[in-house]
């Protein structure tokens, strides 16, 4: 949370998360280039700017394998959560590395030649129309630029500009970069490897993505949208303290009901900052706490405490015979709704 | 009652990450360990992938190399070595220019003549290419020698081959690997800048497995073979032997994947 802009807030668990995330780039590119390259079975060694094309190149791919596998981890067992809070540095790294591999790719293969390189990377092969020799650099060239968008608009500054909505739906393009980058491979160097290692590696990575993602669907979908204008959510007692329990609305959306000892309140599932589950979060000091980011609202109205102005949706809550319920519908982010008392709950 | 999403006793108990704020003491052994399991599993990627890439070949440029001879422009410039420190009379060189760039605007004005050449030399196997040196030094008249003339050529009749084109330079050993998918638009741009394709057959044919393609006139066919370079291919034309170089004049009509 922030009332102001600032090019990174900083703070010991970043420092930590980006120190592992270099440890990793690093640890990789020198071993591919001092190790592994050095190993292979060769008569003579590959060209040096095609060995690092190649390190950076399946660098990218397994940290971006990597990246996508965080969420629906996530999902599946919340000991992951930590692993998204600075998921925007990964990708910006992620992004990075990819360039390098695209730096090699332009100085290399399409350097040397009266064509300017960017001409000849889009002109020199034009074989759309067969899948064997298809030109897999427009895949590759499709991915960077996608991943170079999301690492510019990673900030705060473009998250709060483009709306949290927007920003959620322009960054969901890494799934068709994703695809791209599988397409890449696929059609360029698979194709071409006699050597089955890399094939069997690449093969379990990306279906590593595809089944995580079904599995946390799967799990996701074990909610029932609820119907009609009063939904009942559970007994007060049957919520933990300091959590909430999730209920998805008629109209498709989440919202979380929160209990915070006695009290009890309800609010969007969808976290102002980045969409983030509110409703896996806990209630600190009083507050709702995303387990994104740590964003915070206040129980009683969906408001940031100051100096901070993000707010989120309320609903409105009643007791009937026992059971809470949950107005269908939500009032505008930050309009005060006054808890349910439920001093009993708070004795379990 | 609405669906429960998870389970509140497991709620209760587990550790709450804030990002803000010191890691709970139940989630650092199990971060310390995500974090040493991604850099081990990165490192063992890492030399798995890296250890098993392919053999590019031997191919390699080999030093710098001077030679006289006679000089055939069509289809892609041809020398035929007449004397040499570097190369047996006989020896059929396949030039070319700096980089990407063919050598037919430095030879077409020596068609048929004795010529001086110097550049690097590149080789693979039997495939041999010299990259000429800028203008006159790479290229220059040489003294009439008596009786030297182009060598006459041997038919040695039609064919259907299979096999991969590719750009003559970077297979011969200008880049590691020089052939393959991953290396077509690479290719596809020598070709396009005038290097002479190379076709190599999956079987040698009169001792040899490396065919400078021509149409079936005998002259440059570039523009009909891009769309299939780097792919295994069947061609059906005529085979000739120009020297030590053999020349598969192709007919493009009859290019198609092979099976």
């Amino acid at each position: 949370m922030s009332d102001r802009y600032v090019p990174v807030q900083w703070n010991p668990n970043k420092w930590l998360y980006d120190a592992v995330l270099i440890a990793c780039v690093a640890a990789y590119i020198l071993i591919y280039l001092n190790l592994g390259n050095p190993a292979a079975d060769v008569t003579r060694p590959a060209d040096g700017a095609i060995v690092r094309m190649r390190a950076f190149g399946t660098c990218a791919f397994f940290m971006l394998t990597a990246i996508l596998c965080i969420g629906p981890l996530a999902r599946l067992d919340r000991r992951f959560l930590p692993l998204l809070y600075n998921r925007r540095h990964f990708g910006v790294i992620t992004a990075v590395v990819a360039v390098t591999h695209s730096t090699y790719v332009l100085n290399w293969y399409f350097a040397f030649s009266p064509t300017p390189r960017l001409e000849a990377l889009l002109g020199a092969n034009t074989s759309y129309g067969q899948l064997l020799g298809f030109p897999f650099e427009a895949f590759g060239v499709f991915a960077l630029i996608v991943l170079a968008i999301l690492a510019a608009t990673s900030h705060d500054f473009w998250l709060n500009f483009l709306t949290p909505p927007v920003w959620k739906r322009l960054h969901l393009m890494i799934y068709p970069a994703y695809a791209a980058v599988v397409a890449h491979v696929v059609l360029g160097y698979l194709q071409d490897t006699k050597n089955p290692a890399f094939a069997l590696v690449f093969g379990a990575a990306a279906l590593s993505v595809a089944g995580l993602h079904l599995a946390a669907h799967l799990k996701d979908g074990a909610a029932r949208r609820a119907k009609g204008a009063w939904i009942p959510v559970a007994r007060p007692q049957d919520i933990s303290d300091s959590r909430a329990r999730i209920v998805k609305m008629p109209d498709g959306r989440r919202a979380a009901v929160f209990r915070d000892g006695a009290r009890i309140g309800a609010v969007s599932n969808a976290c102002a900052h980045q969409n983030g589950p509110l409703g896996e979060g806990r209630v600190i000091d009083g507050c709702i706490t995303c387990p994104w980011h740590g964003f915070q609202y206040r129980l009683e109205d969906g408001c940031s405490p100051p100096p901070f102005t993000e707010k989120v949706p309320t609903y409105d809550l009643r007791l009937q015979d026992g059971v809470i319920e949950i107005a269908a519908e939500a009032n505008a982010p930050g309009t005060p709704v006054t808890p349910l008392d439920v001093p009993e709950a708070s004795d379990v | 009652m609405s669906d429960p999403v998870s389970d509140p006793v497991r709620e209760r108990e587990a550790p709450f990450f804030i990002g803000w704020a010191t890691i709970p003491e139940g989630l650092r052994w199990f971060l310390g360990g995500i974090a040493i399991g991604l850099v081990v599993l990165l490192a063992g990627l890492s030399y798995l992938t890296a250890a098993t890439q392919d053999d590019p070949g031997d191919g390699a440029f080999m030093g710098r190399a001077d030679a006289v001879g006679l000089l055939q422009a069509a289809p892609y410039p041809i020398l035929h070595v007449t004397q040499s420190d570097s190369f047996a009379p006989g020896t059929a060189l396949m030039l070319t220019g700096n980089g990407k760039r063919g050598a037919q605007p430095q030879a077409d004005a020596f068609d048929g003549q004795l010529v001086a050449v110097s550049g690097a030399r590149i080789s693979r196997g039997d495939i041999i290419a010299l990259q000429l040196r800028g203008g006159e030094n790479g290229i220059s008249a040489a003294p009439e020698q008596t009786g030297a003339s182009l060598p006459q050529p041997r038919d040695l009749g039609r064919w259907r081959i299979t096999g991969e084109i590719c750009d003559g330079k970077c297979y011969s050993g200008a880049m590691r690997p020089g052939r393959g998918l991953a290396h077509k638009a690479c290719a596809n741009l020598c070709l396009i800048g005038g290097i002479p394709p190379v076709f190599v057959a999956t079987d040698k044919i009169d001792g040899t497995e490396f065919f400078m393609l021509a149409d079936q006139d005998g002259g440059p066919v570039t523009e009909h073979v891009l769309n299939h370079v780097a792919t295994l291919v069947e061609i059906e034309g005529s085979v000739e032997r120009h020297g030590a170089m053999a020349v598969f004049r192709i007919d493009p009509a009859t290019l198609r994947l092979a099976q």
